[in-house]
Parts: C-alpha cells; structure tokens; sequence
C-alpha cells in the first residue's frame, strides 16, 4: 500500500480530485466532533474489513435482514454498536429502516457518533471505490493524529423529517460554520447535519467526485469529461443497486 | 436527474429497463459499457472491471474514464448517507422526482419491499 493517493495510476488524475483524497485522508486521521483520531481510524480499517464478513454476506442474501443470527468478522477494536453500523451500512444499506437504527443507539452509541461514523463509512467507501474503479490498490491509512473531539452539537438540531435530528438551512448558526450551498440544499445534504464538521468533509470530498452544488441541477452542462447522461447513468444505475432512490 | 439531462438533449429514457440493468433504452454513447463499469464495481469484480475499464478508456478517453470511476465512487457515498439516516426520499433530485416516476423506475417497489 502506498501512502499517496492514486499511487501507480496510468490515467490523468484530476489535481482537485487528488488534493480531495489527500484532504479527505487527513480529516479522517484528525479528532472529529465525537470520536478521537484513534477512534476514527479504527472505524476506517473496520470500513474496509467489513467488506470481508461472512455474516454480512448471509445477512445480504436472506430475505429479511433481521432474521440472520450470528456475529460480524469484526477487527476487535470497535465496541459492537458500532461495528453493526459499520457493517450493516457498508454491506446492506438498501434495508436499513429506523427501528435498526434505535436498536443501534440502544446499544450505547450516541445520534452524534451515529452520524461521525456514517460520514466515514461515506468518506472510505467514495476513496476505496474511486482506487478500485481505476484498478489501484487502496491507500495506506494515515496514523491517526492526537487532540480530543471537539464535541460540538448544533442547537438548531432537530428531528422531525429524517430518523435522526437535521439541522435545516433556516436553523443554521454561525457557530456550526458553513454548511449548505444553498438555502434550498435538499435532505442528501442535510443527512449528516448533526455533526457539521462531517458534513463539511464528507462534501468537499464528493464534490470534486460528482458535481458542486451549483451544477448540480444545470443539466445543460457537464464540467466533467463525460457527458451529463452518462454521469447520470452511472448515478442511477449506481442508486439502483443499492436500492436507493439517490 | 437522468431523465431531466435527456429531457434537454431531447431523448427519451426507460427508466424501468436501467433500474433492471439494461441500457438498451438508453441512447447514449458508451451506456451498456458505463452500466457495465458500474455493476462490475459494486460487484468489486477486479476482472470484470478491468476489462470495461479497457472498453471506457478507449469510448471515453482517459480523463472521461478517470470522472466514470469519480462518479461512480460518489453514489457509493451517497446511497449510504441517505440510507444511514432517513432522509425523506420524496425530496430526491430536488423535487423532480415526482411519484409517476418513482413507479415508473421500480424505486417505489424497493420501499414497498423495505416497509413491509
């Protein structure tokens, strides 16, 4: 494993797209809102062994997901409420449902550190996928660097159209910092709202990956080197097969 | 989203048939390949992706291959957060999405299915 990303590749790496991943890896390593560096690069290598699990698979393939027993191929750091988020999102995202998701909470994990580790799973799985679709090995995970979570909660938090509480645009304080391109942001925005620190690095990522938010609804341009239907394609085709409507 | 981007080029789109799979309703340069790309990559099929992946970078050029992987990796984001937290997926693409279409791509059955 390198310690760079895109280490190896033959094709034309975007430099945005690169310093993305280079900063992206670097948040990753640092102390979030909730979780220690230590933590955060714990759940990353759990991200990546999930992929392995043998209960995930029995769990993907059986009709109801609720219905499996067992225990995950876990890399023993992670404490277990945490290690079924991980897994459960990584393999099965497409049957998730909110009573899973109190059942998760119960176990001990906080809505904050829900969403921190659901902003990882989203951060690795967007790096892990753009490495393997170019056919490059993974990155090297960064040492995780020393400080304490600032553990920050926003005061306009609340829950009322998603599972957990969002912060909606109009809600939005100047300590939460810079959140949403528009007022107008829609809810897949919004989704990690509750630890805005996530939010920012989670989007700053994916947007050197699909499109800033500007032009996200000017379908008569692409500003990348494909056309607009064939990055919907892939979008759509993408969404599908994890029975997703984004 | 799809649908609005063909909608200004002036094509159609069966929505139901990419849903399954197919791009054979689908005209636009290289679609089976980049539906293929994609089904590779979630499979995390090394071979299968390599061998589209020689097809894309011969369609689309090597900086339109380097975007379809981009692309691709970032809906493997999304579709987590989303379905992480419950988001309402009736605001999906901005409002565009309205229930017509919803049935019409099959999305309806996957909460169908989920909600029973």
């Amino acid at each position: 494993m390198s310690a760079v990303s895109f280490a190896g590749a033959d094709l034309p790496i975007r430099d945005d797209l690169l310093e993305a991943h280079e900063r992206a890896w670097a948040a990753i390593a640092r102390p979030g809102t909730w979780l220690t560096g230590k933590q955060r690069g714990a759940a990353a290598a759990e991200i990546r062994h999930a992929a392995g699990c043998a209960l995930c698979a029995r769990i993907k393939a059986a009709l109801s997901p609720n219905a499996v027993p067992g225990t995950h191929d876990s890399m023993g750091e992670l404490p277990p409420a945490e290690v079924e988020l991980v897994h459960r999102v990584v393999n099965d995202p497409g049957r998730l449902s909110e009573s899973w998701l109190q059942s998760v909470l119960a176990r001990g994990l906080s809505d904050g550190e829900y969403v921190e580790i659901v902003g990882l799973i989203a951060m690795v799985m967007v790096l892990d996928t753009c490495h393997r679709a170019l056919g490059l090995a993974e990155r090297a995970l960064p040492a995780p660097v020393a400080g304490e979570p600032s553990r920050y909660r926003p005061a306009g938090a609340k829950k009322i159209a998603a599972w957990l509480p969002l912060v909606e645009p109009e809600d939005a304080t100047e300590a939460d910092g810079p959140m949403y391109p528009s007022p107008k942001a829609g809810y897949i925005y919004r989704g990690l709202s509750l630890v805005p620190q996530s939010l920012r690095d989670y989007w700053a990522l994916a947007n050197e990956h699909y499109l800033p938010g500007q032009y996200v609804y000017q379908f008569d341009k692409s500003i990348r080197a494909i056309s607009r239907p064939q990055t919907e394609i892939l979008a759509a085709r993408v969404s599908s097969m994890h029975q997703c409507v984004y | 989203m799809l649908r609005e981007s063909m909608k200004i080029e002036g094509q159609g789109v069966d929505l139901a048939g990419l849903t399954r799979g197919s791009s054979a309703g689908v005209d636009v340069p290289q679609a089976a390949e980049l539906v293929e790309f994609v089904e590779a990559v979630v499979a995390r099929d090394a071979q299968r992706t390599a061998r589209v992946r020689a097809r894309l970078r011969s369609g689309l050029g090597e900086a339109g291959l380097v975007d379809a992987a981009a692309i691709t990796a970032a809906f493997h984001g999304f579709v987590r957060i989303a379905d992480a937290t419950g988001i309402p997926y009736t605001t999906a693409a901005g409002g565009r999405d309205v229930p017509e279409l919803r049935e019409e791509a099959g999305i309806n059955e996957f909460y169908r299915v989920r909600d029973a």
